[in-house]
Protein backbone atom coordinates (compact mmCIF):
# COMPACT_ATOMS: atom_id res chain seq x y z
CA UNK A 1 0.00 0.00 0.00
CA UNK A 2 2.82 2.30 0.95
CA UNK A 3 4.28 1.71 -2.49
CA UNK A 4 1.01 2.62 -4.16
CA UNK A 5 0.76 5.92 -2.29
CA UNK A 6 4.34 6.81 -3.04
CA UNK A 7 3.78 6.07 -6.74
CA UNK A 8 0.57 8.07 -6.72
CA UNK A 9 2.35 11.04 -5.19
CA UNK A 10 5.18 11.00 -7.75
CA UNK A 11 2.65 10.58 -10.55
CA UNK A 12 0.71 13.64 -9.41
CA UNK A 13 3.89 15.70 -9.06
CA UNK A 14 5.01 14.65 -12.54
CA UNK A 15 1.64 15.70 -13.93
CA UNK A 16 1.83 19.06 -12.22
CA UNK A 17 5.34 19.64 -13.54
CA UNK A 18 4.32 18.82 -17.10
CA UNK A 19 1.25 21.04 -17.01
CA UNK A 20 3.35 23.88 -15.57
CA UNK A 21 6.12 23.49 -18.14
CA UNK A 22 3.69 23.31 -21.05
CA UNK A 23 1.78 26.36 -19.83
CA UNK A 24 5.01 28.25 -19.25
CA UNK A 25 6.38 27.33 -22.67
CA UNK A 26 3.30 28.58 -24.48
CA UNK A 27 3.28 31.70 -22.33
CA UNK A 28 6.84 32.77 -23.10
CA UNK A 29 6.59 32.64 -26.87
CA UNK A 30 5.71 35.86 -28.64
CA UNK A 31 2.19 36.35 -29.97
CA UNK A 32 -0.73 35.85 -27.64
CA UNK A 33 -4.48 35.49 -27.66
CA UNK A 34 -5.02 39.21 -28.15
CA UNK A 35 -2.92 39.31 -31.30
CA UNK A 36 -4.35 36.09 -32.62
CA UNK A 37 -7.98 37.07 -32.21
CA UNK A 38 -7.53 40.58 -33.62
CA UNK A 39 -5.52 39.43 -36.63
CA UNK A 40 -4.82 42.24 -39.09
CA UNK A 41 -6.81 44.97 -37.32
CA UNK A 42 -4.46 44.94 -34.33
CA UNK A 43 -3.60 48.42 -33.10
CA UNK A 44 -1.68 48.95 -29.85
CA UNK A 45 -4.82 50.33 -28.15
CA UNK A 46 -7.06 47.48 -29.22
CA UNK A 47 -4.48 44.87 -28.24
CA UNK A 48 -4.33 46.48 -24.83
CA UNK A 49 -8.11 46.44 -24.51
CA UNK A 50 -8.41 42.81 -25.56
CA UNK A 51 -5.59 41.79 -23.23
CA UNK A 52 -7.44 43.49 -20.41
CA UNK A 53 -10.66 41.74 -21.38
CA UNK A 54 -9.09 38.29 -21.59
CA UNK A 55 -7.23 38.78 -18.31
CA UNK A 56 -3.81 38.41 -19.89
CA UNK A 57 -2.38 41.22 -17.76
CA UNK A 58 -2.63 39.25 -14.55
CA UNK A 59 0.49 37.69 -13.05
CA UNK A 60 1.64 34.43 -14.57
CA UNK A 61 1.07 32.22 -11.55
CA UNK A 62 -2.48 33.46 -11.12
CA UNK A 63 -3.31 32.64 -14.72
CA UNK A 64 -1.63 29.23 -14.47
CA UNK A 65 -3.60 28.25 -11.38
CA UNK A 66 -6.83 29.43 -12.98
CA UNK A 67 -6.07 27.49 -16.14
CA UNK A 68 -5.19 24.38 -14.14
CA UNK A 69 -8.39 24.50 -12.08
CA UNK A 70 -10.46 24.95 -15.21
CA UNK A 71 -8.56 22.14 -16.89
CA UNK A 72 -9.35 19.76 -14.07
CA UNK A 73 -13.00 20.81 -14.32
CA UNK A 74 -12.91 19.93 -18.03
CA UNK A 75 -12.87 23.49 -19.35
CA UNK A 76 -9.86 23.75 -21.66
CA UNK A 77 -10.40 27.33 -22.77
CA UNK A 78 -11.55 28.79 -26.08
CA UNK A 79 -9.92 28.16 -29.44
CA UNK A 80 -8.40 31.31 -30.93
CA UNK A 81 -9.11 30.18 -34.42
CA UNK A 82 -12.64 28.77 -34.26
CA UNK A 83 -13.89 30.59 -31.17
CA UNK A 84 -15.50 27.45 -29.76
CA UNK A 85 -14.65 25.71 -26.47
CA UNK A 86 -11.62 23.47 -26.90
CA UNK A 87 -13.28 20.71 -24.90
CA UNK A 88 -16.05 20.52 -27.50
CA UNK A 89 -13.54 20.22 -30.33
CA UNK A 90 -11.59 17.48 -28.58
CA UNK A 91 -14.32 15.44 -26.97
CA UNK A 92 -16.18 14.79 -30.22
CA UNK A 93 -13.01 13.31 -31.73
CA UNK A 94 -11.71 11.51 -28.68
CA UNK A 95 -13.69 8.26 -29.19
CA UNK A 96 -11.94 7.72 -32.53
CA UNK A 97 -8.48 7.73 -30.97
CA UNK A 98 -9.53 5.76 -27.93
CA UNK A 99 -11.11 3.08 -30.13
CA UNK A 100 -7.98 3.02 -32.28
CA UNK A 101 -5.51 2.66 -29.43
CA UNK A 102 -7.58 0.14 -27.48
CA UNK A 103 -8.31 -2.05 -30.53
CA UNK A 104 -4.66 -1.99 -31.55
CA UNK A 105 -3.72 -2.95 -28.02
CA UNK A 106 -6.16 -5.86 -27.97
CA UNK A 107 -4.91 -7.08 -31.35
CA UNK A 108 -1.35 -6.87 -30.09
CA UNK A 109 -2.02 -8.73 -26.86
CA UNK A 110 -4.22 -11.31 -28.54
CA UNK A 111 -1.76 -12.14 -31.29
CA UNK A 112 1.60 -11.80 -29.58
CA UNK A 113 1.01 -14.10 -26.59
CA UNK A 114 0.09 -17.25 -28.55
CA UNK A 115 2.72 -16.58 -31.20
CA UNK A 116 5.40 -15.91 -28.60
CA UNK A 117 4.58 -19.08 -26.68
CA UNK A 118 4.44 -21.13 -29.86
CA UNK A 119 7.77 -19.75 -30.96
CA UNK A 120 9.41 -20.49 -27.58
CA UNK A 121 7.91 -23.97 -27.49
CA UNK A 122 9.27 -24.84 -30.90
CA UNK A 123 12.58 -23.14 -30.44
CA UNK A 124 15.02 -23.71 -33.28
CA UNK A 125 12.47 -25.32 -35.59
CA UNK A 126 11.56 -23.95 -39.00
CA UNK A 127 8.46 -22.01 -37.93
CA UNK A 128 10.33 -20.41 -35.05
CA UNK A 129 13.10 -19.31 -37.40
CA UNK A 130 10.54 -17.82 -39.76
CA UNK A 131 8.90 -15.97 -36.87
CA UNK A 132 12.27 -14.57 -35.77
CA UNK A 133 13.07 -13.27 -39.23
CA UNK A 134 9.59 -11.80 -39.69
CA UNK A 135 9.86 -10.15 -36.28
CA UNK A 136 13.17 -8.56 -37.07
CA UNK A 137 11.87 -7.13 -40.34
CA UNK A 138 8.54 -6.05 -38.86
CA UNK A 139 10.26 -4.10 -36.09
CA UNK A 140 12.05 -2.01 -38.68
CA UNK A 141 8.91 -0.96 -40.53
CA UNK A 142 7.65 2.48 -39.48
CA UNK A 143 3.97 2.15 -38.70
CA UNK A 144 2.94 4.81 -41.18
CA UNK A 145 4.65 2.88 -43.97
CA UNK A 146 2.86 -0.21 -42.71
CA UNK A 147 -0.33 1.81 -43.08
CA UNK A 148 0.56 2.74 -46.66
CA UNK A 149 1.32 -0.89 -47.51
CA UNK A 150 -1.98 -2.00 -45.96
CA UNK A 151 -3.81 0.69 -47.93
CA UNK A 152 -2.17 -0.55 -51.10
CA UNK A 153 -2.73 -4.26 -50.53
CA UNK A 154 -6.17 -4.32 -48.91
CA UNK A 155 -7.55 -1.07 -50.25
CA UNK A 156 -6.29 -0.92 -53.82
CA UNK A 157 -5.59 -4.53 -54.78
CA UNK A 158 -8.18 -6.51 -52.82
CA UNK A 159 -10.57 -3.56 -52.52
CA UNK A 160 -11.76 -4.56 -49.04
CA UNK A 161 -12.06 -0.92 -48.02
CA UNK A 162 -11.99 2.44 -49.76
CA UNK A 163 -8.74 4.26 -48.99
CA UNK A 164 -9.53 7.64 -47.50
CA UNK A 165 -13.22 6.80 -47.24
CA UNK A 166 -13.58 7.24 -43.51
CA UNK A 167 -17.11 6.77 -42.15
CA UNK A 168 -18.05 8.33 -38.84
CA UNK A 169 -19.25 6.01 -36.09
CA UNK A 170 -22.30 8.25 -35.77
CA UNK A 171 -23.54 7.55 -39.29
CA UNK A 172 -22.53 3.95 -39.95
CA UNK A 173 -21.12 1.87 -37.12
CA UNK A 174 -20.43 -1.21 -39.25
CA UNK A 175 -18.57 0.79 -41.86
CA UNK A 176 -16.64 2.56 -39.13
CA UNK A 177 -15.49 -0.73 -37.59
CA UNK A 178 -14.54 -2.20 -40.97
CA UNK A 179 -12.52 0.90 -41.80
CA UNK A 180 -10.84 1.20 -38.42
CA UNK A 181 -9.60 -2.40 -38.39
CA UNK A 182 -6.88 -1.53 -40.90
CA UNK A 183 -5.25 1.41 -39.14
CA UNK A 184 -5.37 -0.61 -35.93
CA UNK A 185 -3.50 -3.47 -37.59
CA UNK A 186 -0.95 -0.98 -38.90
CA UNK A 187 -0.35 0.34 -35.40
CA UNK A 188 -0.32 -3.12 -33.83
CA UNK A 189 2.00 -5.00 -36.22
CA UNK A 190 5.37 -3.51 -35.21
CA UNK A 191 4.38 -3.83 -31.55
CA UNK A 192 3.38 -7.46 -32.05
CA UNK A 193 6.86 -8.12 -33.36
CA UNK A 194 8.43 -6.48 -30.32
CA UNK A 195 6.37 -8.34 -27.76
CA UNK A 196 6.71 -11.70 -29.51
CA UNK A 197 10.47 -11.27 -29.45
CA UNK A 198 10.48 -10.31 -25.79
CA UNK A 199 8.05 -13.03 -24.72
CA UNK A 200 9.93 -15.70 -26.63
CA UNK A 201 13.21 -14.65 -25.06
CA UNK A 202 11.89 -14.47 -21.53
CA UNK A 203 10.00 -17.80 -21.85
CA UNK A 204 13.19 -19.52 -22.94
CA UNK A 205 15.16 -17.85 -20.18
CA UNK A 206 12.63 -18.77 -17.49
CA UNK A 207 12.41 -22.33 -18.79
CA UNK A 208 16.07 -22.79 -17.97
CA UNK A 209 15.62 -22.00 -14.29
CA UNK A 210 15.67 -24.42 -11.37
CA UNK A 211 12.03 -24.09 -10.37
CA UNK A 212 11.03 -25.45 -13.75
CA UNK A 213 13.00 -28.63 -13.12
CA UNK A 214 11.37 -28.91 -9.71
CA UNK A 215 7.95 -28.48 -11.27
CA UNK A 216 8.72 -31.21 -13.79
CA UNK A 217 10.05 -33.54 -11.11
CA UNK A 218 6.79 -33.16 -9.23
CA UNK A 219 5.12 -34.81 -12.18
CA UNK A 220 3.72 -31.84 -14.08
CA UNK A 221 3.51 -32.12 -17.82
CA UNK A 222 4.89 -29.53 -20.19
CA UNK A 223 1.74 -27.49 -20.65
CA UNK A 224 1.12 -27.31 -16.90
CA UNK A 225 4.67 -26.15 -16.26
CA UNK A 226 4.38 -23.67 -19.08
CA UNK A 227 1.06 -22.08 -18.19
CA UNK A 228 1.20 -22.28 -14.39
CA UNK A 229 4.84 -21.54 -13.75
CA UNK A 230 6.87 -20.26 -16.66
CA UNK A 231 4.35 -17.95 -18.26
CA UNK A 232 3.58 -16.04 -15.07
CA UNK A 233 7.20 -15.04 -14.71
CA UNK A 234 7.85 -14.65 -18.40
CA UNK A 235 4.98 -12.16 -18.75
CA UNK A 236 6.53 -9.60 -16.37
CA UNK A 237 8.87 -7.87 -18.84
CA UNK A 238 6.15 -8.11 -21.48
CA UNK A 239 3.70 -6.22 -19.25
CA UNK A 240 6.24 -3.43 -18.81
CA UNK A 241 6.65 -3.24 -22.57
CA UNK A 242 2.89 -3.16 -23.06
CA UNK A 243 2.59 -0.25 -20.68
CA UNK A 244 5.01 1.77 -22.75
CA UNK A 245 3.37 0.52 -25.92
CA UNK A 246 -0.05 1.85 -25.01
CA UNK A 247 1.45 5.31 -24.78
CA UNK A 248 3.19 4.77 -28.12
CA UNK A 249 -0.07 3.67 -29.67
CA UNK A 250 -1.91 6.78 -28.58
CA UNK A 251 0.81 8.97 -30.07
CA UNK A 252 1.20 6.64 -33.05
CA UNK A 253 -2.49 6.99 -33.82
CA UNK A 254 -1.81 10.68 -34.52
CA UNK A 255 0.45 9.72 -37.41
CA UNK A 256 -1.69 6.82 -38.59
CA UNK A 257 -4.69 9.14 -38.71
CA UNK A 258 -2.98 11.04 -41.51
CA UNK A 259 -2.26 7.85 -43.44
CA UNK A 260 -5.88 6.71 -43.39
CA UNK A 261 -7.37 10.18 -43.56
CA UNK A 262 -9.17 9.86 -40.24
CA UNK A 263 -10.38 13.10 -38.64
CA UNK A 264 -9.21 12.51 -35.08
CA UNK A 265 -7.26 14.31 -32.37
CA UNK A 266 -4.13 14.21 -34.49
CA UNK A 267 -5.65 16.25 -37.26
CA UNK A 268 -6.86 18.89 -34.78
CA UNK A 269 -3.40 18.97 -33.22
CA UNK A 270 -1.62 19.41 -36.55
CA UNK A 271 -3.95 22.10 -37.88
CA UNK A 272 -3.81 23.92 -34.54
CA UNK A 273 -0.04 23.86 -34.67
CA UNK A 274 -0.03 25.42 -38.13
CA UNK A 275 -2.60 28.08 -37.10
CA UNK A 276 -0.76 28.69 -33.80
CA UNK A 277 -3.99 28.00 -31.98
CA UNK A 278 -2.25 27.58 -28.64
CA UNK A 279 -5.12 26.76 -26.26
CA UNK A 280 -5.96 23.74 -28.41
CA UNK A 281 -2.34 22.58 -28.71
CA UNK A 282 -1.83 23.07 -24.98
CA UNK A 283 -4.95 21.12 -24.05
CA UNK A 284 -4.23 18.19 -26.37
CA UNK A 285 -0.63 17.89 -25.26
CA UNK A 286 -1.44 17.98 -21.57
CA UNK A 287 -4.28 15.54 -22.16
CA UNK A 288 -2.07 13.04 -23.98
CA UNK A 289 0.63 13.40 -21.33
CA UNK A 290 -2.07 12.75 -18.73
CA UNK A 291 -3.16 9.55 -20.45
CA UNK A 292 0.43 8.39 -20.85
CA UNK A 293 1.37 9.03 -17.24
CA UNK A 294 -1.79 7.50 -15.82
CA UNK A 295 -1.14 4.45 -18.00
CA UNK A 296 2.38 4.17 -16.62
CA UNK A 297 0.99 4.43 -13.11
CA UNK A 298 -1.51 1.64 -13.77
CA UNK A 299 1.20 -0.55 -15.26
CA UNK A 300 3.30 -0.09 -12.13
CA UNK A 301 0.37 -1.10 -9.96
CA UNK A 302 -0.57 -4.10 -12.12
CA UNK A 303 3.04 -5.16 -12.14
CA UNK A 304 3.02 -5.06 -8.40
CA UNK A 305 -0.07 -7.25 -8.20
CA UNK A 306 1.38 -9.79 -10.60
CA UNK A 307 4.72 -9.83 -8.81
CA UNK A 308 4.41 -9.19 -5.05
CA UNK A 309 8.19 -9.30 -4.74
CA UNK A 310 8.42 -5.77 -6.13
CA UNK A 311 6.37 -4.03 -3.46
CA UNK A 312 8.18 -5.95 -0.75
CA UNK A 313 11.50 -4.84 -2.19
CA UNK A 314 10.49 -1.24 -2.62
CA UNK A 315 9.11 -1.04 0.92
CA UNK A 316 12.36 -2.32 2.34
CA UNK A 317 14.37 0.07 0.19
CA UNK A 318 12.28 3.09 1.12
CA UNK A 319 12.70 2.53 4.84
CA UNK B 1 9.40 -27.85 -24.44
CA UNK B 2 13.08 -28.19 -24.96
CA UNK B 3 14.86 -26.75 -21.96
CA UNK B 4 18.26 -25.83 -23.09
CA UNK B 5 19.82 -22.52 -22.37
CA UNK B 6 22.35 -23.02 -25.09
CA UNK B 7 22.03 -20.15 -27.51
CA UNK B 8 23.05 -21.02 -30.99
CA UNK B 9 26.22 -19.10 -31.73
CA UNK B 10 25.64 -19.34 -35.43
CA UNK B 11 22.45 -17.29 -35.45
CA UNK B 12 23.98 -14.39 -33.61
CA UNK B 13 27.02 -14.10 -35.76
CA UNK B 14 24.69 -14.31 -38.77
CA UNK B 15 22.78 -11.33 -37.33
CA UNK B 16 26.00 -9.42 -37.00
CA UNK B 17 27.15 -10.21 -40.52
CA UNK B 18 23.83 -9.43 -42.19
CA UNK B 19 23.56 -6.24 -40.15
CA UNK B 20 27.06 -5.25 -41.11
CA UNK B 21 26.42 -5.90 -44.80
CA UNK B 22 23.13 -3.96 -44.87
CA UNK B 23 24.56 -1.07 -42.85
CA UNK B 24 27.67 -0.77 -44.99
CA UNK B 25 25.62 -0.74 -48.19
CA UNK B 26 23.32 1.92 -46.76
CA UNK B 27 26.24 4.00 -45.49
CA UNK B 28 27.90 3.71 -48.87
CA UNK B 29 24.72 4.93 -50.58
CA UNK B 30 24.39 7.79 -48.10
CA UNK B 31 27.98 8.91 -48.60
CA UNK B 32 27.59 8.50 -52.36
CA UNK B 33 24.51 10.70 -52.18
CA UNK B 34 26.52 13.55 -50.67
CA UNK B 35 28.83 13.70 -53.67
CA UNK B 36 27.01 12.17 -56.58
CA UNK B 37 23.45 11.48 -57.67
CA UNK B 38 22.57 10.10 -61.10
CA UNK B 39 20.25 13.08 -61.70
CA UNK B 40 19.75 16.44 -60.07
CA UNK B 41 17.32 15.50 -57.25
CA UNK B 42 15.29 18.69 -57.73
CA UNK B 43 15.28 18.80 -61.53
CA UNK B 44 11.83 18.21 -62.96
CA UNK B 45 11.36 16.42 -66.24
CA UNK B 46 7.78 16.69 -67.45
CA UNK B 47 8.23 13.90 -69.99
CA UNK B 48 9.16 11.41 -67.26
CA UNK B 49 6.28 12.01 -64.84
CA UNK B 50 5.63 8.87 -62.78
CA UNK B 51 7.89 6.87 -65.08
CA UNK B 52 8.20 3.20 -64.18
CA UNK B 53 11.55 1.85 -62.97
CA UNK B 54 13.94 1.35 -65.85
CA UNK B 55 17.65 1.28 -66.51
CA UNK B 56 17.84 5.06 -66.81
CA UNK B 57 15.68 5.66 -63.73
CA UNK B 58 16.40 2.77 -61.33
CA UNK B 59 13.42 3.45 -59.09
CA UNK B 60 11.33 5.39 -61.57
CA UNK B 61 10.27 9.03 -61.36
CA UNK B 62 7.91 10.92 -59.09
CA UNK B 63 4.92 13.07 -59.94
CA UNK B 64 7.14 15.97 -61.02
CA UNK B 65 9.37 13.73 -63.11
CA UNK B 66 12.22 13.83 -60.60
CA UNK B 67 14.43 10.76 -60.37
CA UNK B 68 13.34 8.80 -57.27
CA UNK B 69 16.69 7.10 -56.77
CA UNK B 70 18.52 10.43 -56.65
CA UNK B 71 15.96 11.82 -54.24
CA UNK B 72 16.15 8.72 -52.08
CA UNK B 73 19.93 9.14 -51.85
CA UNK B 74 19.58 12.79 -50.81
CA UNK B 75 16.71 11.98 -48.49
CA UNK B 76 18.66 9.24 -46.74
CA UNK B 77 21.49 11.70 -46.27
CA UNK B 78 19.13 14.20 -44.63
CA UNK B 79 17.57 11.54 -42.44
CA UNK B 80 20.99 10.25 -41.47
CA UNK B 81 22.34 13.68 -40.53
CA UNK B 82 19.26 14.47 -38.45
CA UNK B 83 19.33 11.11 -36.69
CA UNK B 84 23.06 11.41 -36.12
CA UNK B 85 22.83 14.92 -34.67
CA UNK B 86 19.91 13.85 -32.49
CA UNK B 87 21.84 10.94 -31.09
CA UNK B 88 24.91 13.12 -30.51
CA UNK B 89 22.85 15.62 -28.49
CA UNK B 90 21.16 12.81 -26.59
CA UNK B 91 24.34 10.88 -25.87
CA UNK B 92 26.58 13.80 -24.91
CA UNK B 93 24.08 15.36 -22.52
CA UNK B 94 22.85 11.97 -21.34
CA UNK B 95 26.37 10.80 -20.55
CA UNK B 96 27.26 13.98 -18.66
CA UNK B 97 24.02 13.99 -16.65
CA UNK B 98 24.06 10.26 -16.00
CA UNK B 99 27.75 10.20 -15.10
CA UNK B 100 27.64 13.12 -12.68
CA UNK B 101 24.42 12.06 -10.94
CA UNK B 102 25.38 8.40 -10.80
CA UNK B 103 28.86 9.14 -9.53
CA UNK B 104 28.06 11.73 -6.89
CA UNK B 105 24.53 10.66 -5.93
CA UNK B 106 22.83 12.68 -3.21
CA UNK B 107 20.12 15.33 -3.57
CA UNK B 108 21.33 16.43 -7.00
CA UNK B 109 20.76 12.90 -8.21
CA UNK B 110 17.23 12.88 -6.78
CA UNK B 111 16.27 16.19 -8.38
CA UNK B 112 17.80 15.51 -11.78
CA UNK B 113 16.32 12.03 -11.97
CA UNK B 114 12.84 13.38 -11.15
CA UNK B 115 13.19 15.87 -14.01
CA UNK B 116 14.42 13.00 -16.13
CA UNK B 117 11.29 11.03 -15.30
CA UNK B 118 9.12 13.95 -16.33
CA UNK B 119 10.78 14.20 -19.74
CA UNK B 120 10.84 10.42 -20.09
CA UNK B 121 7.11 10.21 -19.47
CA UNK B 122 6.58 12.50 -22.42
CA UNK B 123 6.42 10.66 -25.75
CA UNK B 124 9.26 11.90 -27.97
CA UNK B 125 7.12 12.78 -30.98
CA UNK B 126 4.85 14.79 -28.70
CA UNK B 127 7.78 16.73 -27.29
CA UNK B 128 8.93 17.38 -30.82
CA UNK B 129 5.45 18.64 -31.68
CA UNK B 130 5.59 21.07 -28.75
CA UNK B 131 8.90 22.34 -30.05
CA UNK B 132 7.62 22.70 -33.58
CA UNK B 133 4.56 24.60 -32.44
CA UNK B 134 6.72 26.91 -30.34
CA UNK B 135 9.59 27.56 -32.72
CA UNK B 136 8.22 26.64 -36.12
CA UNK B 137 8.97 23.81 -38.55
CA UNK B 138 12.39 22.91 -39.87
CA UNK B 139 15.09 20.36 -39.45
CA UNK B 140 17.05 22.16 -36.73
CA UNK B 141 14.03 22.25 -34.48
CA UNK B 142 13.43 18.57 -35.13
CA UNK B 143 17.00 17.77 -34.17
CA UNK B 144 16.81 19.84 -31.00
CA UNK B 145 13.45 18.43 -29.96
CA UNK B 146 14.29 14.80 -30.61
CA UNK B 147 17.72 15.26 -29.06
CA UNK B 148 16.21 16.53 -25.82
CA UNK B 149 13.63 13.75 -25.86
CA UNK B 150 16.45 11.20 -26.08
CA UNK B 151 18.51 12.56 -23.18
CA UNK B 152 16.65 10.78 -20.34
CA UNK B 153 17.04 7.26 -21.72
CA UNK B 154 20.80 7.66 -22.14
CA UNK B 155 21.13 9.40 -18.78
CA UNK B 156 19.34 6.53 -17.13
CA UNK B 157 21.56 3.87 -18.67
CA UNK B 158 24.80 5.71 -17.88
CA UNK B 159 23.66 6.51 -14.35
CA UNK B 160 22.93 2.86 -13.66
CA UNK B 161 26.38 1.88 -14.87
CA UNK B 162 28.07 4.56 -12.78
CA UNK B 163 26.25 3.47 -9.64
CA UNK B 164 27.57 -0.01 -10.31
CA UNK B 165 31.16 1.13 -10.82
CA UNK B 166 31.55 3.88 -8.24
CA UNK B 167 31.86 1.40 -5.36
CA UNK B 168 34.43 -0.75 -7.12
CA UNK B 169 37.91 -1.07 -5.70
CA UNK B 170 39.73 0.46 -8.63
CA UNK B 171 37.62 3.59 -8.33
CA UNK B 172 38.19 3.79 -4.59
CA UNK B 173 41.93 3.40 -4.94
CA UNK B 174 41.99 6.03 -7.67
CA UNK B 175 40.15 8.38 -5.34
CA UNK B 176 42.62 7.63 -2.53
CA UNK B 177 45.50 8.32 -4.88
CA UNK B 178 44.08 11.80 -5.30
CA UNK B 179 42.82 11.53 -8.87
CA UNK B 180 40.37 14.37 -9.53
CA UNK B 181 36.70 13.37 -9.77
CA UNK B 182 36.34 14.48 -13.36
CA UNK B 183 39.26 12.32 -14.40
CA UNK B 184 37.82 9.30 -12.59
CA UNK B 185 34.47 9.85 -14.27
CA UNK B 186 35.66 10.32 -17.82
CA UNK B 187 38.93 8.41 -17.96
CA UNK B 188 38.47 5.58 -15.47
CA UNK B 189 34.79 4.71 -15.47
CA UNK B 190 33.32 5.94 -18.76
CA UNK B 191 35.26 3.57 -21.05
CA UNK B 192 33.81 0.64 -19.09
CA UNK B 193 30.27 1.67 -19.94
CA UNK B 194 30.96 1.67 -23.68
CA UNK B 195 29.58 -1.78 -24.48
CA UNK B 196 26.23 -1.00 -22.89
CA UNK B 197 26.20 2.48 -24.39
CA UNK B 198 27.05 1.33 -27.90
CA UNK B 199 24.03 -0.90 -28.40
CA UNK B 200 21.71 1.71 -26.91
CA UNK B 201 23.21 4.29 -29.25
CA UNK B 202 22.25 2.12 -32.20
CA UNK B 203 18.74 1.60 -30.89
CA UNK B 204 18.52 5.34 -30.26
CA UNK B 205 19.67 5.98 -33.82
CA UNK B 206 16.87 3.77 -35.13
CA UNK B 207 14.30 5.54 -33.00
CA UNK B 208 15.59 8.84 -34.31
CA UNK B 209 15.30 7.66 -37.92
CA UNK B 210 11.75 6.47 -37.35
CA UNK B 211 10.76 9.64 -35.48
CA UNK B 212 12.27 11.90 -38.14
CA UNK B 213 10.56 9.98 -40.91
CA UNK B 214 7.27 10.22 -39.03
CA UNK B 215 7.61 13.97 -38.54
CA UNK B 216 8.60 14.62 -42.12
CA UNK B 217 5.66 12.48 -43.16
CA UNK B 218 3.41 14.79 -41.16
CA UNK B 219 5.02 17.71 -42.95
CA UNK B 220 6.67 19.24 -39.89
CA UNK B 221 10.21 17.99 -40.38
CA UNK B 222 12.46 18.60 -43.38
CA UNK B 223 10.80 21.19 -45.61
CA UNK B 224 10.55 20.99 -49.41
CA UNK B 225 12.32 21.24 -51.79
CA UNK B 226 14.78 19.31 -49.58
CA UNK B 227 14.19 15.60 -49.97
CA UNK B 228 13.40 13.43 -46.96
CA UNK B 229 12.22 9.84 -46.89
CA UNK B 230 9.23 10.78 -44.74
CA UNK B 231 7.97 13.61 -46.91
CA UNK B 232 8.56 11.53 -50.04
CA UNK B 233 6.34 8.82 -48.57
CA UNK B 234 3.55 11.25 -47.87
CA UNK B 235 3.79 12.45 -51.47
CA UNK B 236 4.02 8.90 -52.78
CA UNK B 237 0.83 7.96 -50.98
CA UNK B 238 -1.16 10.10 -53.37
CA UNK B 239 0.11 8.10 -56.33
CA UNK B 240 -0.16 4.69 -54.72
CA UNK B 241 -2.39 3.37 -57.44
CA UNK B 242 -0.58 4.71 -60.51
CA UNK B 243 3.00 4.40 -59.18
CA UNK B 244 3.30 2.00 -56.25
CA UNK B 245 7.05 1.79 -56.87
CA UNK B 246 7.44 5.33 -55.51
CA UNK B 247 6.12 4.43 -52.05
CA UNK B 248 7.57 0.92 -51.98
CA UNK B 249 11.16 1.92 -52.79
CA UNK B 250 11.13 4.88 -50.42
CA UNK B 251 9.70 2.82 -47.57
CA UNK B 252 12.10 -0.01 -48.30
CA UNK B 253 15.03 2.35 -47.74
CA UNK B 254 13.77 3.32 -44.28
CA UNK B 255 13.27 -0.35 -43.44
CA UNK B 256 16.78 -1.30 -44.60
CA UNK B 257 18.38 1.57 -42.73
CA UNK B 258 16.66 0.62 -39.49
CA UNK B 259 17.01 -3.13 -40.00
CA UNK B 260 20.76 -2.89 -40.55
CA UNK B 261 21.35 -1.04 -37.30
CA UNK B 262 19.00 -3.18 -35.23
CA UNK B 263 20.67 -6.38 -36.46
CA UNK B 264 24.02 -4.84 -35.67
CA UNK B 265 22.90 -3.85 -32.17
CA UNK B 266 21.52 -7.35 -31.63
CA UNK B 267 24.72 -8.97 -32.81
CA UNK B 268 26.91 -6.71 -30.67
CA UNK B 269 24.89 -7.38 -27.54
CA UNK B 270 25.85 -11.05 -27.57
Amino acid sequence: MRYVFKKLATTLITLLCISFLVYLAFDIIPGDAALASLGTDATPERIKAVREELGLNRPFMERYVDWLINFVKGDFGISYKYNVPVSEMILSKLPINVVMAVTAFIIMAGVSVPVGIYSAKHKGKGVDRLIIVLNQVMMSVPHFFMGILITYIFGLIFKIFTPGGFVSYETDLGGFILYMIFPCIAIALPKIAMSVKLLRGSCIEEAGKDYVRTAYSKGNNTSKVLYRHVLRNAMLPVITLWGMTLADMIVGSIVIEQVFNIPGIGRILLTSISYRDYPVVEAIIVLIALVVIVTNFCVDIIYQIVDPRISAQKDILSK
Amino acid sequence: MQIRKKYSKKKHSANLIIGLVITSIMLFLIILGFFYTPYDPTKMDSSAKLAAPSLSHLMGCDNFGRDIFSRVLKGMGNTFIIAFATVVIGVVSGVIIGAVTGYFGGWLDEVVMRINDVVFAFPSILLALVFISLFGTGKYNVVLALGIAFVPSFARIVRGEFIKYREMDYVKSARLAGVPHMRIIFVHILPNTMTVLLSSIMIGFNNAVLAEAGMSYLGIGVQPPDASLGSMLSEAQGYLFSAPNYAVFTGLMIILLVLGFSLLADGLKN
